[in-house]
């Protein structure tokens, strides 16, 4: 009779200690959702070109949050912004936007955030694995941007690629550096709650 | 913040306020997938007609401008694009690009597609709680096994939350920046991290506190359901709007 | 038994230090405890074992005759927190939905939660505020939204940690004329602070904890002399030999 007590005592205790983790993650997914939405709108003002950093937040929802809670996160923000929510650049949000112009890119976003929580976790904490994911995660963002915007205009490849890739690539590259020492900072803020 | 909020709900109390939102979100889909099956004549009627159901809605047109305009410049350009790639019949030159009229045609026809869906979304978001746009979400979601739809609702409303929190400390610290000289850092790389890992940091540090708040007040996924009532009204307003989207089609 | 008996409560944190150690207190039904300490000295720790937050390494606290690890949500039920960042546990977009979060947790039909939402605003006296935006709250008024929200789930008891920090001085009367009303209707108060001025005339007992210990239990009239002693400020008042003035007159 005791030892059946406590162990549903011990069950009650774990199931709390589930529950507060799911919900710690949960949490965790919906800020990194409004962090990508508030990306579009932070820019350091470098050079002609702002640096906007909205696919930071892409890379570090799927490097710290790892690809199920990444995608849950994306797929959040896209589902908001789809419904009208204010969360997509310009304001404007709406089924209007996911099939406009930028629409491929947004879109592009749920399959780069899985690749990179999923690659980057096969070695963690290694710089090199998580590096590729990002490249990787990028190379997939373009590839579905860029075509839904050939699709859309008409262009040549060629053209498309000169107005919808090229332009950013630099700061891509810096984002993708600066993702690394970032999650690294973020790491244990983010663990303790996964593993504890 | 004010960009945030610009073409957000705007209150009310017409016909397409009242209207159950689940019914605006089907029409909303309807009238997407109708725009890709008819010709530019009634495409650009049924703008005209959208611009007029938006500005009923109370949406002051000034703002609506406003708001519009980067679109629009978007759409301008992939009306060009269109404009000059699409072999045909020769309207005219620009610089050393011939302008076709297929390609007038087609460029045309994929803009006032594109204006009149996002006009629509205009509608909807100017007309709907962000509480309702919740609770009809949660709703669809609710058959899908495998979507825990409460919880999809509690990270909707987190996320405009976490928004202007966000916003503000992201100002703050571009501002504690500015006050330490950080412009005359020219380094990018160096910027990008300075001004991220503090406003991650403090971000995560109140999603924790707002997590234990969440604890401490019970949180459950099992929720007590959103109120959603839909009368005979929605109804036919239900049925105007697959007539008009069935001509639409038929043209 | 009393309402809440804390028995050999330890914490350890992950990273080994102890943040509370053996504590043993007995709290009665209807009362108003101040627990002061200063920063560190376990009090939030302490306070995060009544609801269940906290897994205790040892020892075990008994609410109403039932250990809180046997059942947290029951424990949550019973003891509202009012957490000392009132800004990071608002969760609704308005502050109507923000006070009916507890309520729908726990699955009350809409008319329930309806009443107990327009009850606890009005006890705030928020109603007024129903359809705003908590975000342009003032401090004292997101103050009193926690509260509402908390209230709204109708705790036994209310747990206030550092309910006075951040706030202007109109902020804190008005939390404090809350404190009162809650008191007056029979609910037990915990509060929780490191500055006895703001507070102390009106509660029934002082806790004083130091080093994760309680070192003090008793009258606060018989204990201001010492608070000095376990880093925490004695009010100008008692300095003087005088009776603390309320903040409220």
């Amino acid at each position: 009779m005791t030892s059946n007590k406590q162990t549903l005592a011990q069950q009650r205790k774990m199931e709390t200690e589930t529950g507060g983790r799911q919900l710690r993650m949960t949490v965790y997914a919906s800020l990194m959702a409004a962090l990508t939405a508030a990306g579009a709108y932070m820019a350091i003002p470098i050079g002609p070109v702002p640096i906007v950093l909205q696919n930071l937040f892409i890379y570090l929802a799927g490097l710290l949050l790892g690809w199920r809670w990444g995608l849950a996160s994306v797929g959040v923000y896209i589902l908001a912004g789809a419904f009208g929510l204010p969360v997509f650049a310009g304001g404007l949000g709406g089924i209007g936007r996911i099939v406009g112009p930028t629409g491929g890119y947004l879109i592009g976003f749920l399959p780069a955030v899985f690749l990179i929580g999923w690659i980057s976790a096969k070695r963690k904490g290694n710089v090199v694995y998580d590096v590729v994911a990002m490249i990787i995660g990028t190379a997939v963002i373009y590839a579905m941007g860029v075509s839904w915007l050939k699709i859309l205009t008409g262009m040549t490849w060629g053209k498309t690629l000169a107005v919808g890739m090229l332009p950013f690539l630099i700061g891509d590259a810096l984002k993708i550096a600066a993702a690394v020492p970032i999650s690294k900072a973020l790491r244990p803020i983010v663990n303790k709650t996964k593993e504890a | 913040m004010a960009g945030l909020t610009a073409l957000g709900y705007i209150s009310g109390s017409g016909r397409l306020h009242r209207w159950d939102p689940r019914f605006k979100i089907v029409a909303l889909i309807m009238v997407s997938l109708a725009s890709l099956g008819t010709s530019l004549p009634v495409l650009s009627g049924a703008c005209l007609l959208m611009l007029m159901v938006v500005i009923r809605a109370g949406v002051p047109p000034g703002a609506l401008m406003r708001d519009l305009k980067p679109v629009v410049l978007l759409l301008l350009f992939i009306f060009l694009a269109r404009a000059l790639v699409t072999p045909g019949e020769q309207l005219f030159v620009l610089g050393p690009w011939p302008v076709t009229r297929e390609g007038v045609i087609a460029g045309a026809a994929i803009c006032s597609r594109l204006l009149l869906v996002l006009l629509a979304g205009v509608a909807v978001m100017a007309s709907t709680r962000l509480s309702e746009i919740k609770a009809a979400v949660e709703w669809f979601l609710k058959p899908i096994p495998g979507v825990p739809e409460k919880r999809v609702g509690t990270m909707l409303s987190l996320i405009v939350r976490f928004l202007p929190h966000i916003l503000d400390q992201a100002r703050e610290t571009g501002e504690a920046q500015r006050a330490r000289g950080i412009e005359n850092r020219k380094n990018p790389f160096y910027r990008v991290i300075r001004f991220s890992i503090p406003v991650l940091r403090r971000t995560f540090l109140t999603a924790d506190q707002l997590a234990l708040a969440m604890e401490a007040r019970c949180y459950a996924d099992d929720r007590t359901d959103a109120e959603l009532v839909s009368d005979r009204s929605d109804w036919i307003l239900m049925g105007t709007t697959v007539l008009l989207c069935l001509c639409l089609l038929m043209f | 038994m009393s309402f809440i008996e804390i028995r050999n409560l330890c914490h350890r944190f992950p990273d080994g230090t102890l943040g509370i150690d053996g504590i043993d207190l007995s709290i009665e039904k209807g009362e108003f405890v101040v627990i002061a300490g200063k920063n560190g000295s376990g009090k939030t720790t302490l306070l995060r074992h009544l609801n269940g937050l906290l897994t205790p390494s040892n020892g075990e606290v008994i609410l109403d005759g039932m250990s809180v690890g046997q059942d947290p949500r029951r424990a949550r039920r019973i003891v509202g927190m009012v957490f000392q960042d009132a800004d990071s546990q608002i969760v609704g977009e308005t502050v109507y939905e923000d006070a009916a979060f507890g309520p729908e947790n726990l699955k009350l039909d809409r008319e329930a939660i309806r009443q107990r939402v327009v009850n606890a605003l009005a006890v705030v006296a928020l109603e007024r505020l129903s359809e705003q935006r908590p975000h342009i709250l003032s401090g004292g008024e997101k103050r009193r939204l926690a509260i509402a929200g908390v209230l709204a789930m109708e705790p036994e008891v209310v747990v206030f940690d550092e309910p006075f920090s951040n706030l202007d001085y109109d902020g804190i009367r008005q939390v404090l004329t809350q404190m009162l009303t809650l008191h007056k209707v029979g609910k037990t108060l915990l509060v929780t602070t490191h500055d006895l001025e703001k507070v102390i005339t009106h509660a029934d007992r002082l806790v004083i904890l130091f080093e994760g210990e309680v070192v003090r239990n008793g009258a606060p009239a018989d204990l201001l002399e010492e608070t000095e002693n376990f880093g925490v400020r004695q009010p100008c008042a008692a300095r003087l030999g005088g009776e603390v003035p309320s903040w409220l007159d």
